[in-house]
């Protein structure tokens, strides 16, 4: 329900100012919930990882223990200090009380945080089929849940299902492109031996997002049609932009397809040689 | 007349009494599936490790003390090491030689990092796949220990006094069968 994924905002981040509604429980009537909506509320102003933030929480479980934000809400600081035993314990209970508000959360921090590439499909594609409205975002903003779901597929090996998801999602009128969306179609695009439709990808990411990453795999697409100049053109824009810090960046997880400096150089290197 | 009247106030007894026991039995279940959490005992933060002498290093201090370590990623710039993620990468590549195993799963180190890029209070957990709690291969989990204890290239992450300070790091690696496939964050 919205009154959960307002909750979520509320105590996921100890900074967001959003007031949960918890009368919402009443409306509908469910006083237990109300009251557990309440307590969790004590979350607030407590860092996500502090004792005082998960009593608050536990207190709200006490009263009722099938309130699922507050499983969700629990399972946070696990995932981020990288405790997926008790992370996947808390967010099962979210997702068995709370499944359609946390399905897509649970399939994106298995691939964000754990490169659980065939739980995040699974939980992803489960959530797909339950919905009839968009499923969404991945908690970071940075990915539709589709766009992360073709990227599992990519990196299973499953290439052709991937761009085909890719392209379904970029296709979408009121699709709202991510921060590397092209990039990892040019990706998969390169992968698939087709470096002309790998360039007009990457094309689109320079226009929509210039990243590092974007040159460098250019430089891949001109390199392949023996095109030394651009190659290394490209390649040192790659690395300008890297020292900018102009490229992908998450600060808890790499990124699939991120390049680092030395694989700049590297290839700098080998193209130089190999002339 | 009084006959009737005497079963409609039993039936009516009857019936009160099995409304309240009914109410009775309901708030009692309630109740006992309420506790959905054994009381927990938290240390200042989730993930903390406090110091086991049996497991940790004496000669392992940490600059500002148990209660100021962050996370590694508090600052925003997430892992941070010399030569970044391939240096830190090939250490394992390198390093790791695979295991004749069926053993499929993650394993998650977690550490500090202290003020001078030194590192101790190593904590391992594993699973199998399926999020289970599980023990690989002694062979496995201590050849990835002994290369995580030997990196040496930890960027020292300063707080918001711009001072140097201690922060908690973890890498998870991915196992397939023995082999080392992918390795975390």
């Amino acid at each position: 329900m919205k009154i959960a994924l307002t909750f979520f905002a509320l105590c996921i981040g100890a900074s967001v100012l959003a007031q949960p509604n918890c009368q919402a429980f009443l409306y509908y009537g469910d006083t237990l919930k109300y009251e557990a909506c309440e307590k969790a509320k004590e979350c607030k102003g407590h860092y996500q990882f502090s004792k005082e933030y998960q009593q608050a929480l536990d207190a709200a479980l006490e009263i009722d223990s099938t309130f699922g934000p507050a499983y969700e809400s629990k399972s946070t600081a696990y995932l981020k200090s990288g405790d997926f035993l008790t992370w996947k314990r808390l967010i099962d209970k979210a997702v068995y009380y709370n499944e359609e508000e946390s399905l897509g959360y649970r399939g994106w921090c298995r691939y964000q945080f754990f490169r659980d590439y065939q739980g995040a499909i699974d939980d992803i594609e489960r959530l797909d089929g339950l919905v009839d409205h968009d499923i969404g975002y991945g908690a970071n903003g940075d990915y539709h849940l589709h766009m992360a779901r073709a990227i599992c597929y990519k990196a299973l090996g499953q290439k052709e299902k991937a761009l085909e998801i890719m392209e379904m999602q970029l296709a979408q009128p009121d699709n709202h492109v991510g921060l590397y969306d092209y990039l990892h179609l040019g990706v998969v695009y390169l992968e698939l031996d087709d470096p002309d439709k790998a360039a007009e990808a990457l094309e689109k990411q320079i226009e929509h997002n210039d990243l590092a990453e974007a040159h460098f795999y250019l430089a891949r697409c001109f390199e392949a049609r023996g095109d030394w100049e651009q190659t290394m053109l490209h390649l040192e824009e790659a690395k300008r932009l890297y020292a900018q810090q102009r490229r992908m960046a998450d600060g808890y997880m790499h990124y699939d397809d991120k390049v680092y400096l030395q694989d700049i150089l590297e290839a700098q290197a080998a193209v130089s040689n190999a002339k | 007349m009084r006959v009737s009247q005497c079963a409609f106030v039993w039936i009516s007894r009857l019936l009160a009494s099995a409304i309240i026991l009914v109410l009775l039995l309901t708030t009692t279940h309630c109740k006992t599936e309420q506790s959905a959490t054994s009381p927990a005992k938290y240390l200042r933060w989730v993930g903390d490790s406090e110091f086991d002498a049996a497991l940790d290093d004496s000669a392992f201090a940490l600059c500002q003390g148990d209660q100021k370590a962050i996370q590694y990623f508090n600052d925003g710039r997430g892992m941070e090491y010399e030569g970044e993620k391939p240096a830190l990468d090939r250490a394992f590549w390198e390093g790791y030689k695979p295991v004749e195993s069926k053993e499929s799963g993650l394993i998650r180190i977690r550490f500090i990092v202290n003020c001078k890029g030194e590192t101790g209070r190593f904590r391992v957990m594993e699973m199998e796949k399926d999020y289970a709690e599980t023990s690989f291969d002694s062979e496995i989990v201590d050849q990835l220990l002994r290369i995580t204890k030997a990196l040496d290239g930890w960027v020292v992450k300063r707080d918001r006094d711009d001072e140097p300070t201690d922060y908690y790091q973890y890498l998870i690696f991915k196992i397939e069968k023995g082999a080392l496939k992918e390795i975390l964050p």
